[in-house]
């Protein structure tokens, strides 16, 4: 169909764009493996099986923004098929005689695809930039505070937008112009080809010169503008269709709530872009900027200085103008100067719901304790977090208390807890600072041992022994520190003669359950989270609520228990036991909203600029359902945050904040429960 | 004499300072004790200060080129001459910024056992027993010191001030200055900045927690902080709410503080916030939860109505100030 | 600028003290140790000088429980060289103290020793001017900043009620710190454990005499002060302004 000159000027033009497009992806490739060390090399058949599943049915875009998804859904398959699309386009252009139009059988089912999915793209695409360029929603916008690149700020990701929508809107419409163009050239309709042939009816009159050009000219715009795109995509977001696959095929598959060890612990952590470990320099390049990760972000939420997104754009603005000198082995200047900002990394409370919610696999929370290794390793930890870090180290726990004051909280118990170290127990039971030390926790400890004692559970503590578990030390990138508390309290555990441990505590559950693993003495027992073991004595009737308690509850998923270990739902069965109405806030389960003291930051001081709280976020979002009576939590530190939060957001006697057990004690009954503090 | 009892006057901008006065106190006891007299080291403090002295039998007074101000050097030099001149059985010094510069100097220099952090003294048998207040006041320790020249260093507070302010003419001895090193030189005096009161050096803190119904609550115990003549502190949450400046915050996160009186208004007692002011003297806390757990650390503690109390206290503080 | 700091192990005030049978020590038994917190302050001091002038610094302690990981600790956050006195046994006195730290700093060069203003277990004075007094060098209590000049430094020294003093100390000096210019950093575990794998403490006896020989003035009694637990509940505000008359407030 093309003429001759056209056939050669597209064959130039291919190899000169394919040239230049080649150095783009030649540098990706080299930056990416100047990262440090990851082990992602395992079942990679499965791996990229997997995630080329999950991308073929958008399992990932779809986890939020409805809307958003199924347009992006239809540019998505629309796309797809045109891989397809463009192949019949060049062999048309260079096969004389050659063409899908008025073909029935297959090649008609293919004509009908193409027409259809055609529109479906430019539905999607106009849907999209409208929505960026006239809805234009607060999500796209950033915190005041949050570090950006000049790029970023000049309006870089509104351009690629623009550009890429652009780009789309020609490629693809031209291409469904071009059918119709032929249509009209022809004088015929196809019914493979229904809106395009409803098209073409527009061009019926037109002289066959001018629709020949038209055709010529369509052709053009869908193909040479291929070409033209492939050396912009190494420098554009749009090259997430490309990314986004292999990151997605090659993210961490060990447990989420296992992190991975510092690789040099004479230089832990990342100062700079490439002391980062690959997968997380890669991942700068699977960004779509779409900035769900901010959205999703507790600390982003209440106006501090971190955007999670923020983080990968920059990385990703700086490496377009920098890749070159890194591939070629320089350094990037630090992190928290031009990605983020040391603010930003201290605000993280590694919730992870960022990681969560990326629809390409990203895990930009990784990137901030990265920088967090490296900040404490220089020193540079804020202040607060240093004496408590100090405290730990020392003292085992980080209310800078006595560890001989541990077991304090069991005085007003009138039985004696068994000692774990010196009798064999059934169930060991972590207890975790806050549950040892917080006046109000210790009475949620009280009653769980109540209530264990009572249904003749074989549960036994370490009484002074016990040590913080490290969750959040390890979070706050003191990684030394991590490993000196297990390896203590692992060889506590080898001497120990137990089957299950468990804890009420969320963060010392996910450290026991995935992180001790490596440390010695550890393995071959189950660890439990209290609300399972309280539910497996529920349905074993072991103990039997004896009454309903009635009114209305809403329920906070600990980030640690559910979204980190996917324990949802024993606290939801325990408290429906207890014959409480369940209610559930709009952010649940997988989308729970941190609490905001996870990853040391209950140890820090409230970010610089902070408008508002997590908690006092969260507590507007559960008083927005409506009367409720109580806000249920499974988590030591929740309690202590919420109840806070319920004070400080005025809200106090308009809700009570409960922990699980404090509800199951009263249904029971024959538990006196004590007066709230 | 061997039964003289000689107190360190201690002074900063022409002022005695409420140690001194307690320390008088507590040497005229000893001294009648000992039965000897009891005398006043004045060192740059000038005829007037003198006067002050009056429940003292001896003041000897050091003047001199440098000694106007404070300095830890020449100061001790001076108070060593006095020292050798009175040889008393013991020296007293406040345990106090000026003091610790003084009091361990002197006992090495002239030989003399030192007792510090002393909150008592017991004369038994002519042996002199210290009681120092050591380990964060968790202890009284007991030293005893033997029938030899000693220096005690008292914590101030530790006695009545009035007991020492007393009337009278107590011989006045100018005592030349001995000569200095002058390897510590004084520049100047740098006067807190009047921004805000550093609430680690208030005597009395009313101190505000999210107890209190609102940031127009804070007026009340300001009251009542200005008629008890310190300042108000708070905890975490009224910081974090902008309700007062940073530089009030008591706690993990915050200051600090060891005042004679922490009185806590509307304070749960959160560990954070107890870790910044348990070693308070005396702790008083007021609370509508009798389950609050700022009343298992507090002296003393009152289950009652912020708001009445306050008002009522500063009413009878001010009352009696006239 | 040689820069020396003394350091000392406290007993660890956030435990409940006990007295051991003869009444007259603490129960060893129970007793836990940590580093004297105004120490931590001379040491971060010290550091902010010697990172100002390119010093050398030196962190001296006495032997004893967790002593090594005190100086490892202090030497991976800057300090150059540790050294523990050894073989003293139990010093009764900051005066017997004293004198080990001065045998130990006999014939080494100093131009600037910093310690802690005082510890919580101070009963015969404070270890600075102690230390001064027997080397005859000058010595200031309750220092919050220095700044080093030509042979000497400025520094502030605090008075109550917020008020300062600026003096001029020609070197070589003594200093008691009683807040260094910034929280005293933190040294990460794994710097630590490096350090430990890589550096060595220099270690010097005590010699004979030093400890024993100044015990002289000794504890004859222990007790804890008279206070209840929990608060005593008041009634009314009346019973409040007693309180308070008792207190010498009112």
């Amino acid at each position: 169909m093309l003429t001759g000159p056209e056939q050669v000027a597209f064959v130039l033009l291919a190899l000169v764009c394919a040239a230049a497009a080649f150095t783009g992806f030649r540098n990706i490739v080299a930056v990416v493996s100047r990262g440090g060390p990851a082990a992602r090399g395992d079942r990679l058949a499965a791996r990229f099986a997997g995630a080329f599943l999950d991308v073929a049915l958008q399992r990932p875009v779809f986890k939020a923004r409805p809307w958003v998804s199924v347009f992006h859904a239809f540019i998505f398959f629309g796309f797809s098929f045109y891989l397809l699309v463009n192949v019949n386009d060049v062999v048309e252009a260079y096969v004389p005689g050659w063409t899908a139009i008025g073909a029935g059988g297959a090649v008609g089912l293919f004509n009908l695809l193409a027409d259809l999915l055609s529109v479906l793209v430019l539905v999607g695409m106009i849907a999209l930039l409208v929505r960026r360029f006239f809805a234009r929603p607060k999500a796209l916008e950033f915190n005041p505070t949050v570090v950006l690149r000049p790029e970023v700020v000049a309006g870089g990701v509104r351009r690629d937008s623009l550009i890429v929508g652009v780009f789309i809107l020609l490629h693809v419409g031209a291409r469904w112009l071009g059918t119709a163009f032929h249509l009209a050239e022809r004088g015929a309709t196809d019914p493979w080809l229904p809106t395009a042939s409803a098209v073409s009816g527009l061009f019926a009159g037109l002289p066959e010169g001018a629709l020949t050009v038209a055709v010529h000219v369509c052709w053009w715009l869908a193909m040479g503008l291929i070409l033209l795109f492939l050396p912009y995509f190494p420098r554009s977001k749009h090259l997430h269709l490309m990314v986004a696959p292999v990151n997605l095929a090659l993210d961490k598959r060990t447990p989420r709530g296992a992190m991975e060890p510092v690789a040099d612990a004479a230089r832990p952590g990342a100062t700079t872009l490439t002391d980062l470990p690959w997968p997380l320099v890669l991942d700068s390049y699977a960004c779509i900027m779409c900035n769900r990760c901010q959205e999703a972000c507790p600390a982003h939420a209440t106006g501090t200085a971190l955007s999670p997104a923020a983080l990968e754009i920059n990385k990703r603005y700086w490496l377009n103008g920098h890749a070159a000198r890194i591939a070629a082995g320089g350094a990037s200047p630090p992190l928290v100067e031009f990605a983020t900002s040391p603010e930003a990394v201290w605000a993280c409370t590694s919730c992870y719901a960022c990681v969560e919610i990326c629809p390409v696999g990203n895990a930009p929370m990784m990137d901030l304790i990265e920088a967090r290794r490296a900040l404490v390793f220089a020193g540079e930890a804020p202040g607060e977090l240093a004496e408590v870090l100090r405290s730990l180290d020392e003292k085992g726990n980080s209310f800078g208390e006595s560890a001989r004051k541990r077991p304090r909280w069991t005085r007003p118990l009138d039985f004696k807890i068994p000692d774990a170290r010196k009798q064999p127990v059934e169930y060991l039971w972590w207890v975790g600072d806050f549950a040892s030390y917080d006046p109000q926790c210790q009475e949620v400890s009280r009653g769980v041992a109540r209530i264990l004692h009572a249904a003749g559970v074989d549960f036994g503590i370490l009484y002074d022994a016990e040590r913080s578990a490290g969750n959040d030390v390890r979070r706050a990138g003191e990684e030394g520190l991590f490993e000196s508390l297990a390896e203590t309290n692992a060889a506590l555990l080898a001497e120990c003669e137990f089957e299950r441990v468990f804890t009420t505590d969320p963060h010392t559950f996910n450290a026991l359950k995935n992180e001790y693993g490596p440390f010695s003495g550890c393995g071959g027992y189950e660890v439990v989270h209290y609300s399972t073991l309280l539910l497996e004595l529920l349905e074993s009737g072991r103990t039997a609520p004896a009454r309903r308690l009635g009114g209305r509850a809403t329920y906070h998923d600990p980030c640690y228990l559910g979204r980190y270990n996917g324990g949802f739902e024993a606290p939801r069965a325990l408290i429906r036991a207890c014959g409480v109405e369940l209610v559930e806030m709009p952010r649940n389960r997988e989308r729970s909203f941190c609490c905001g003291a996870g990853g040391g930051r209950i140890w820090m001081k409230d970010p610089e600029g902070a408008t508002e709280r997590p908690s006092e976020n969260r507590i507007r979002e559960a008083l927005a359902l409506g009367e409720m009576d109580y806000f249920v939590v499974a988590c030591p530190k929740d309690l202590t945050m919420y109840r806070d939060a319920v004070k400080t957001s005025g809200n106090e006697g308009r809700i009570e904040v409960r922990d699980i057990v404090d509800l199951l004690s009263e249904a029971i009954g024959d538990v006196p429960r004590e007066a709230a503090a | 004499m061997a039964g003289d009892v000689l107190v360190v006057a201690e002074h900063l901008g022409g002022k005695l300072a409420d140690v001194t006065f307690e320390l008088l106190g507590r040497g005229r006891e000893l001294a009648d004790g000992l039965g000897g007299e009891l005398a006043a080291a004045l060192v740059g403090g000038g005829e007037g200060l003198a006067a002050e002295l009056g429940a003292a039998d001896l003041v000897v007074t050091v003047d001199g080129e440098g000694l106007g101000e404070f300095n830890p050097e020449s100061h001790a030099r001076a108070l060593e001459a006095v020292v050798e001149s009175v040889g008393p059985r013991a020296v007293l010094v406040g345990y106090t910024a000026m003091g610790m510069d003084l009091a361990s100097t002197l006992a090495v220099r002239t030989g003399r056992a030192h007792a510090a952090f002393c909150v008592g003294v017991e004369l038994e048998g002519g042996r002199l027993r210290a009681v120092s207040q050591l380990y964060g006041g968790k202890m009284n320790v007991t030293t005893d010191l033997g029938d030899g020249p000693c220096v005690l260093s008292f914590l101030a507070g530790s006695a009545p001030a009035e007991a020492g302010r007393k009337e009278g003419a107590p011989r006045v001895e100018p005592l030349a200055p001995p000569p200095a090193p002058g390897r510590v030189r004084f520049k100047r005096l740098i006067e807190p900045e009047a921004g805000d009161v550093d609430i680690t050096t208030q005597e009395v803190l009313v101190a505000v927690g999210r107890g209190i119904g609102g940031k127009d609550d804070i007026e009340v115990a300001e009251e009542l902080a200005e008629a008890l003549g310190g300042a108000v502190a708070a905890s975490r949450p009224l910081i974090d709410a902008g309700w007062l400046p940073k530089t009030r915050q008591v706690g993990k996160s915050g200051l600090k503080v060891k005042p004679k009186l922490y009185l806590a208004l509307g304070i749960s007692g959160a560990p954070e916030h107890v870790e910044g002011m348990k070693s308070s003297a005396t702790i008083v806390a007021i609370n509508t939860d009798k389950h609050a757990p700022i009343f298992g650390f507090a002296h003393y503690g009152m289950v009652a109505d912020l708001f009445d109390v306050c008002e009522e206290l500063t009413e009878i503080v001010q009352d009696r100030k006239g | 600028m040689k820069l020396i700091v003394l350091m000392k192990r406290v007993p660890d005030l956030v435990e409940d003290l006990e007295v051991d049978g003869s009444g007259r020590a603490l129960d060893a038994e129970t007793l836990k140790l940590t580093t004297n917190e105004f120490d931590e302050h001379a040491l971060e001091e010290a550091l902010l000088l010697k990172e100002a002038t390119g010093g050398e610094l030196t962190v001296v302690a006495l032997d004893g429980e967790e002593v090594d990981k005190m100086l490892f600790t202090a030497m991976a956050k800057g300090a150059d060289r540790a050294l523990k006195i050894t073989g003293a046994g139990a010093v009764g006195s900051n005066l017997a103290l004293a004198r080990l730290f001065v045998r130990a700093l006999e014939g080494r060069e100093l131009d600037l020793v910093l310690t802690g203003v005082q510890a919580a277990d101070d009963r015969d004075g404070q270890l600075g001017p102690l230390v001064a007094a027997l080397l005859d060098l000058p010595c200031v209590e309750v220092v919050t900043g220095v700044s080093p000049g030509e042979g000497s430094v400025t520094l502030h020294k605090e008075y109550s009620g917020g008020v300062v003093a600026e003096f001029e100390v020609d070197l070589p000096a003594v200093l008691g710190i009683q807040a260094a210019r910034q929280a005293p950093r933190y040294a990460p575990v794994s710097k630590v454990r490096q350090v430990q794998e890589s550096a060595t403490l220099e270690t010097i006896e005590s010699g004979e005499g030093g400890a024993a020989a100044e015990g002289g003035f000794e504890i004859v009694q222990m007790t804890p002060p008279e206070t209840g637990e929990g608060a005593q509940m008041l009634e009314g505000v009346d019973e409040l302004v007693a309180v308070l008359e008792s207190k010498g407030v009112l």
